[in-house]
């Protein structure tokens, strides 16, 4: 198995050679290179964690010739507990060995530093901006799950990144699988196509139980008997934590407000949020809100609905719907319709979407005209950003000035373990708009 | 009392007349108007909770007619009929305003007096809203044409209340005019009755908001004198079983009006909400917001909002959407966009006032009118949003309007010890 710092002479130049290519000739190019799956694709893993491990899963079941070769983690245990799972599920594409697995806050720097093609950044939401632009700056192709950023400084770093991945030929994917799934795929067209009328009204909603609760109870009981610092309680408990998760709206909900801004085929122009900490309010919870209700309104004037709880025993849905003049489209996760003028429902095949978004991601490599779902995303992860900061400070905002003007910023001073005070609960009208 | 003016002679053939004006009203209504031909007859008001809601009222009930008397009053407190009083006096009534001593009534029964009055016509009932479905039914029940603040209720047991008496109100031939004053605007009348004509097409979605700066709405410290009872219903607003959430108390006025512009109560609803701000013991056990989405017949979808936080973005206003266009209404001011705009700008009506001319003048011509059902019906709507947030589920208007047992009164009506309900807690707060 190759370490980082050999073996790495051959390929980097391929992927110069790509890279140069893609700002002119870039078919020829990349025909030659990637042609057929002749070539190996070496993958990257930022980040360990549950959907990190699942979708370095999907990536190598995804396509031929895929291989993960180098993990990285803040937590040595975590990493341990990935290797092992990966071993388990996907052995013969597995080949990190302890020279290519990196654990600290600049795992992510040595991993990219490594003989790789492309790297899965799947780490709490809140590294998303740093990780990619130095995943880009370093020339690699990228799937990055959602959310990707946490605050507008953070979402204008991916754009910027972005755009230099365009500029470099690299791909970015992002974990917003509805995008690679038959179904929606097929509805969108149609709703693009004007199969439903103007879109006039939409609702999104994701209303689900409570989740992580034994690992919330786990990590605080930890956090006391083994003297965590603050930092990595937070970091363990990311989910938890506004300035890791970006909270539950950003985190889930950014799905379906993705799926909206797709048909209304653009993000909104502005919204009003209300939400609030109702049911689960112990320490271990850390800051986040359990429900928000958001309206956004979209250029056209059309103004979606949207509601996203995580409270147990209550009544749950997630999905999406928009109403046109002429119909209206409904969506929730592995089924859709179309009722009205053109009523229309998918029954065709469906591939797990998990899996789809990494086999299309490197089909675009191979091919050489890669995808680029930068911005798309960040626009996305944006719309939840900001209902979540209308619902925090009780203020209506507009796109322009969230994008453009607001400074908030959730980086933490350093990034080392030791102390971080926990931000108090959001109280609307008081929180300050940043 | 110096601000008590004796009552005028006459109480007798009054009741001959009310009397008459009952007896025929089940017959041949027309022939009644002969008895408040053009005003000719003074009518006659008894007021049933004198807080500042219902002083407005009163004051405005008095302005609104020519030959209208205020001839009881009823609170639980006396400093309430003194303040209300003496604003009466400050806002020009006082020569309308006949109220001996023997006519001014304290307690939880006070209204059971006001309404044994055989010379009463009218009463208006402005108590809180937790007691507004017991004093309609015996309002109905005693004979008496009815002014009634919104909300009408703050439970289902309430709404169904109200049903019923609205039934029994039109056999009598008895008017119940509600104080939901949107519906008397002009701006909200021509826009209306444009949607309705189909001048947005068909509809398709909704917004109303009441999203406001106010956190601290009536509100009344603790006293170290005032007893449970007494603390809560100073203090009304911040109790569920008195004003039944602000979603209620306040968010009805849009909901109505979407009622109105759809042609329909909501099918179904599904709710959030919380106590984030207005957190401490003394605000009660009311949300601070509340996020709901209602849906009409024909899955049209309406998303509402309220809150009470200070600092917040305040918007009041109700927007319906169709095919061609889409309305925006608050209040002073109407509109259409889309195919067939359209912009009020005609006169300004004082609705608060209307309504209550209307009333009155529905009594004298003999033909009455019946809002409660109506009323009820906007006021379900609210109440089904609360307890969807309350809960955490998704409800149904049948299963709420038919099975839902929920009953909010408590055991006793005494100046006495009354535990404040639980704040309510989505997926643990039973559904009854």
């Amino acid at each position: 198995m190759a370490k980082c710092v050999s073996n790495k002479s051959s390929r980097r130049d391929f992927i110069k050679a790509s890279a140069a290519a893609s700002l002119g000739v870039l078919a020829f190019q990349s025909d030659r290179i990637f042609a057929a799956g002749s070539d190996k694709i070496r993958v990257g893993l930022v980040g360990c964690g549950g959907r990190g491990t699942g979708a370095a899963t999907n990536c190598v079941e995804s396509s031929q010739n895929v291989e993960i070769v180098a993990m990285g983690d803040l937590f040595r245990d975590q990493l341990d507990k990935s290797l092992a799972r990966l071993s388990r599920k996907v052995d013969d594409k597995v080949s990190v060995t302890d020279d290519t697995s990196f654990t600290g806050f600049d795992a992510y720097k040595k991993v990219l530093a490594c003989d790789i093609d492309m790297v899965i950044l799947a780490t709490p939401p809140h590294f998303r901006p740093i990780q990619l632009r130095a995943a880009i700056e370093a020339g690699k192709h990228v799937f990055m799950e959602k959310p990707v950023g946490v605050d507008p400084v953070g979402i204008r770093s991916v754009i910027e990144s972005a755009e230099l991945a365009k500029q470099k030929g690299l791909a970015i994917v992002a974990g917003t699988q509805r995008r690679h799934q038959n179904d929606y795929l097929e509805i969108m067209k149609r709703v693009h196509n004007g199969d439903i009328g103007e879109p006039k009204a939409g609702q999104c909603y994701w209303n689900q139980g409570d989740l992580w609760v034994s690992r919330a109870t786990e990590n605080w009981k930890k956090k006391q008997a083994l003297g965590w610092s603050d930092m990595e309680w937070q970091i363990r408990n990311w989910l938890f934590l506004a300035w890791l998760s970006g909270d539950h709206i950003v985190e889930q909900h950014v799905h379906n407000l993705d799926v909206i801004n797709w048909a209304m085929g653009s993000h909104p122009v502005q919204c009003l949020g209300l939400g609030g900490r109702q049911v689960r309010t112990e320490p271990q919870y850390g800051n986040i809100f359990d429900h928000f209700t958001v309206e956004y309104e979209y250029p056209n004037g059309a103004r979606v609905l949207s509601i996203c709880r995580q409270i147990p025993g209550c009544t749950n849905s997630v999905s999406e719907r928009v109403i046109g003049t002429k119909g209206q489209c409904y969506t929730h996760g592995s089924t859709g319709y179309i009722e009205g003028s053109k009523p229309y429902k998918y029954d065709g095949k469906s591939p797990d979407p998990y899996v789809q978004e990494h086999a299309d991601l490197i089909a675009s490599i191979r091919s050489g005209n890669v995808l680029n779902e930068g911005r798309r995303v960040a626009e996305s992860t944006l719309t939840a950003i900001m209902g979540r900061m209308s619902a925090y400070t009780g203020r209506a905002l507009k796109w322009d000035w969230v994008m453009k003007a607001s400074k908030l910023d959730l980086r933490p001073p350093s990034y080392e373990f030791g102390d971080l005070p926990m931000r108090p609960v959001a109280v609307p009208g008081k929180t300050p708009l940043v | 009392m110096q601000n008590v003016i004796n009552e005028q002679d006459g109480a007798f053939s009054r009741r001959d007349f009310i009397k008459a004006s009952a007896a025929v009203s089940i017959g041949t209504l027309g022939m009644t108007s002969r008895v408040f031909a053009a005003g000719s007859d003074t009518i006659r008001v008894g007021f049933i909770g004198c807080g500042g809601q219902g002083t407005s009222n009163a004051i405005d009930c008095l302005k609104s007619s020519d030959g209208v008397e205020l001839v009881a009053m009823a609170d639980i407190f006396q400093d309430r009929v003194d303040h209300s009083m003496a604003r009466m006096l400050k806002a020009g009534v006082g020569d309308r305003v006949k109220v001996n001593n023997d006519r001014i009534f304290l307690g939880f029964d006070a209204y059971k007096k006001v309404l044994a009055l055989p010379d009463v016509d009218i009463v208006l009932l402005t108590t809180p809203p937790g007691f507004r479905a017991d004093q309609l039914a015996a309002a109905i029940e005693a004979g008496k044409h009815v002014f009634m603040e919104k909300p009408v209720a703050v439970d289902p047991v309430g709404i169904r209340s109200i049903i019923d008496s609205a039934a029994k109100a039109e056999k009598k031939g008895l008017s119940i005019v509600a104080g939901t004053q949107q519906r008397r605007m002009p701006q909200y009348i021509e826009v209306i009755k444009r949607v309705h004509d189909g001048q947005i097409g068909r509809i398709v979605a909704g917004q109303c908001y009441w999203n406001w700066g106010e956190q601290n709405w009536h509100f009344h410290k603790r006293q170290a004198q005032w007893s449970d009872m007494e603390w809560q219903i100073r203090c009304w607003p911040y109790f569920t079983w008195l004003s039944g959430d602000h979603i209620c108390e306040q968010h009805v006025h849009n909901l109505d009006v979407i009622n109105w512009a759809v042609g329909s109560h909501p099918v179904q609803c599904l709710a959030v909400g919380g106590r984030q701000v207005r957190t401490g013991p003394q605000y009660g056990n009311i949300y601070d917001h509340f996020g709901v989405e209602y849906e009409y017949p024909e899955g049209v979808r309406v998303l509402s909002m309220c809150s009470q936080i200070k600092g917040t973005t305040e918007r009041v206003c109700e927007e319906v959407v169709g095919t061609k266009g889409s309305t925006y209404t608050t209040r002073g001011v109407g509109y259409i966009k889309g195919e067939n705009a359209y912009k009020y700008e005609g006169p300004r009506v004082r609705a608060t006032q209307q309504q209550h001319a209307d009333l009155i003048k529905s009594v004298r011509d003999g033909k009455p009118i019946n809002e409660a059902k109506r009323v009820a019906e906007s006021t379900m709507t609210a109440i089904m949003g609360r307890i969807s947030a309350y809960t955490g589920r998704a409800l149904k208007w049948d299963w709420v309007m038919q099975a839902s047992k929920l009953d909010l009164r408590p055991p006793e009506y005494k100046l006495g010890d009354l535990p404040v309900q639980p704040v309510a807690m989505p997926g643990k707060t039973p559904l009854v």
